[in-house]
């Protein structure tokens, strides 16, 4: 199945304390796309995430996906959307007591019948799918292991297999990497654009590092207070634009 | 530091003057030292008393250390039969025959009438002690014997002036040599102390049951949402901590005075206590759950049910199961104590064996109360490393 589009237009969100955290932003992701979002903490780029799956309630615009406005959609409507929508973490997100495997089948939990997963019950052909994505991302010998267990990268890597477990077409990936050393950094974020280039998944991930940001996007968007400051290729960043973005006190940080 | 690690400053500090705070020090230690000579006095400490009052303390002390566990008992042979009076057929045997067997005749017959009792089958050549055992239960001994050397004996016995119409006649053949078995203290302290151990069980499962939901409402990130729920939350923790601050040996008295001495007043003073504490270590762990997992797991498109049963449950469960534990183990200690003030249970027991000044029999109960006690600790606490 080929990669979501992603259209969004005029999308606002003020929170009730008065923060605008994004405003007025709009524009457009193509099939297959890996989509760069970088700007400061608080730049808004969190929200517009969460604004995407309705884990955060925007307060006006349009989120399209594939032509289905996310916004208008039912509760019954918006979890089958969500199952398409794979979403990884800066902090992981796994549930730490539970043992790996449990962790990477919750993310099939949209599409099973409610009643298997009251009793965790998960049928083999399920328990081997989610084998092969722990597989897929290099720890199939943590199946049992218990999350808390494992060190950061390798729960990152965890928070992948969950999301593979839901055949996403779009990946919303928020900060994935700033918990994580530079060297795992990069072997998460190799993982993730293998998934864009052999499964054609779209990806929208939010970043830190404008190297990291060069190597693996292919389009950026550069947030600033809510709003869009930059849109184009990442090599298009320029020593002006950068200070732009980020400040004129910013200095660039390399990962390599 | 020293000299060098001034700083330079706009304006020097204005120096107090010499002896101000040696003075203030001086000030502080004599305060002090009147209130630590009030304290000695009024809580009339006097170190000598440890010394010269030793000799009271030296049975107990003694005893601690051969306590009764065991006893030698005379080894016996028993039977019985019944007899009826007024017209009445004879009820059937009691006991469970191990040996030897007796016969009544005429097994119906009137008060004042002799009847015949004749044993056979039983160990030659020893004393029998006959025994009526009256409808209401009581016993007598009614006329002596010796067996033959066929292991046989015959006596006559008059019906004495009993009340009731099913009596029964027990032979007790008493045997040489004794037999060593648990002594009745100690008999009595190990029920006591299953009473004990089910009487935590029991008051930590009441307050579990309140706790649980009561935890939901107490927990801040739930409930300070809006207005009511805000007072919801205040009322409830509120409530927490008027309980908490109760002594379950307070409530322990109310209930006795309430419900009567014994177990049940335990199960509830130890129950309105624990609600409160565990309802509180319910709640602060609720109010520290992950709110991370719950957001992913909402993103995989899954429905509120399963967000509980796959994000929240696990986050609460094992701690909620740990907590109880510990109160259950907290609450056998407690129920020891709880005895004392009529609350039931191995406390109760040692009370009275205190007051009896019967110290062999108190050690027993102090050590049952060690042994269960640590034993509790322990697995409590391989239990808690098993859950979390």
């Amino acid at each position: 199945m080929p990669g979501a589009a992603v259209r969004i237009e005029h999308l606002t969100k003020t929170y009730p304390d008065g923060t605008r955290a994004l405003k007025d932003v709009s524009f457009s992701v193509q099939p297959g796309e890996f989509l760069i979002i970088i700007g400061l903490s608080g730049s808004g780029k969190s929200t517009l995430m969460r604004c995407i799956n309705r884990l955060i309630e925007p307060t006006s615009g349009k989120v399209y996906i594939d032509d289905v406005d996310v916004t208008a959609l039912p509760p019954d409507g918006l979890r089958r959307m969500r199952r398409s929508i794979g979403m990884i973490f800066q902090q992981f997100n796994l549930v730490k007591r539970s043992p790996v495997l449990t962790n990477v089948l919750a993310g099939r939990l949209g599409y099973v019948p409610p009643s298997w997963s009251l009793y965790n019950f998960w049928p083999r052909d399920l328990r081997e799918q989610g084998l092969r994505h722990l597989m897929t991302v290099g720890i199939p010998e943590k199946a049992y292991t218990r999350a808390d267990q494992l060190s950061g990268g390798q729960q990152q890597r965890v928070g992948i297999a969950r999301a593979l477990m839901q055949d996403p077409r779009l990946i919303l990936a928020d900060e994935p990497v700033a918990s994580l050393d530079p060297a795992t950094s990069h072997s998460i974020l190799q993982y993730v654009e293998q998934l864009n280039r052999n499964e054609g998944i779209t990806v929208m991930c939010s970043l830190h590092f404008l190297s990291l940001a060069r190597r693996y996007g292919t389009r950026l968007i550069a947030l600033k207070a809510g709003e869009i400051v930059f849109e184009g290729l990442p090599a298009d960043i320029d020593e002006r634009r950068f200070k732009e973005v980020f400040g004129e006190e910013a200095v660039e940080v390399e990962i390599r | 530091m020293g000299r060098n690690a001034t700083t330079p400053m706009a304006r020097a500090p204005e120096i107090p003057r010499p002896g101000a705070g040696i003075l203030r020090v001086m000030a502080w230690l004599v305060i002090l030292g009147l209130i630590y000579a009030y304290g000695w006095r009024v809580t009339q400490i006097d170190i000598g008393e440890l010394v010269s009052k030793a000799h009271l303390i030296t049975p107990l002390l003694r005893d601690l250390v051969r306590p009764d566990v065991l006893e030698r008992r005379p080894r016996l042979e028993l039977a019985d039969a019944g007899i009826g009076l007024e017209g009445t057929p004879p009820p059937a045997p009691e006991l469970a025959r191990t040996r030897g067997l007796v016969t009544v005749t005429p097994a119906a017959t009137q008060i004042g009438e002799t009847v015949v009792i004749s044993g056979e089958g039983f160990t030659p050549e020893r004393p029998v002690a006959l025994i009526w055992k009256d409808q209401a239960g009581s016993l007598a001994q009614v006329a002596e014997a010796t067996t033959d050397a066929t292991g046989r004996f015959q006596t006559t016995v008059a019906v004495p002036d009993v009340i009731g119409t099913a009596h029964h006649i027990i032979a007790r053949v008493t045997l040489e040599g004794t037999t060593l078995g648990p002594s009745n203290a100690l008999r009595l302290v190990g029920f006591r102390m299953v009473e004990t151990v089910f009487l935590a069980l029991m008051g930590t499962t009441l307050a579990v049951l309140f706790a649980v939901p009561l935890s939901f409402l107490g927990a801040k990130n739930l409930m300070a949402r809006g207005p009511i729920g805000t007072s919801v939350y205040f009322v409830v923790r509120t409530v927490f901590n008027i309980a908490r601050s109760i002594e379950p040996l307070i409530l322990a008295t109310v209930f006795a005075v309430w419900v009567g001495i014994g177990p049940f007043a335990g199960v509830l003073a130890l129950g309105i206590h624990s609600i409160a504490s565990l309802g509180k270590l319910y709640s602060e762990q609720i109010e520290s759950i992950d709110p991370g997992p719950i957001e992913a797991i909402t993103a995989t498109g899954a429905s509120m049910l399963q967000v509980v049963r796959y994000a929240v449950v696990p986050q609460i469960v094992p701690p909620f199961i740990a907590f109880t534990i510990y109160r259950w183990d907290i609450n056998v200690r407690m129920s020891t104590v709880i005895g004392f003030v009529g609350g039931g249970g191995i406390g109760f027991l040692l009370m009275q064996y205190i007051n009896l000044l019967q110290w062999k029999q108190a050690a027993t109960a102090v050590w049952a109360i060690t042994l269960v006690v640590a034993a509790m600790d322990y697995a409590s606490a391989v239990v808690r490393e098993k859950v979390v």
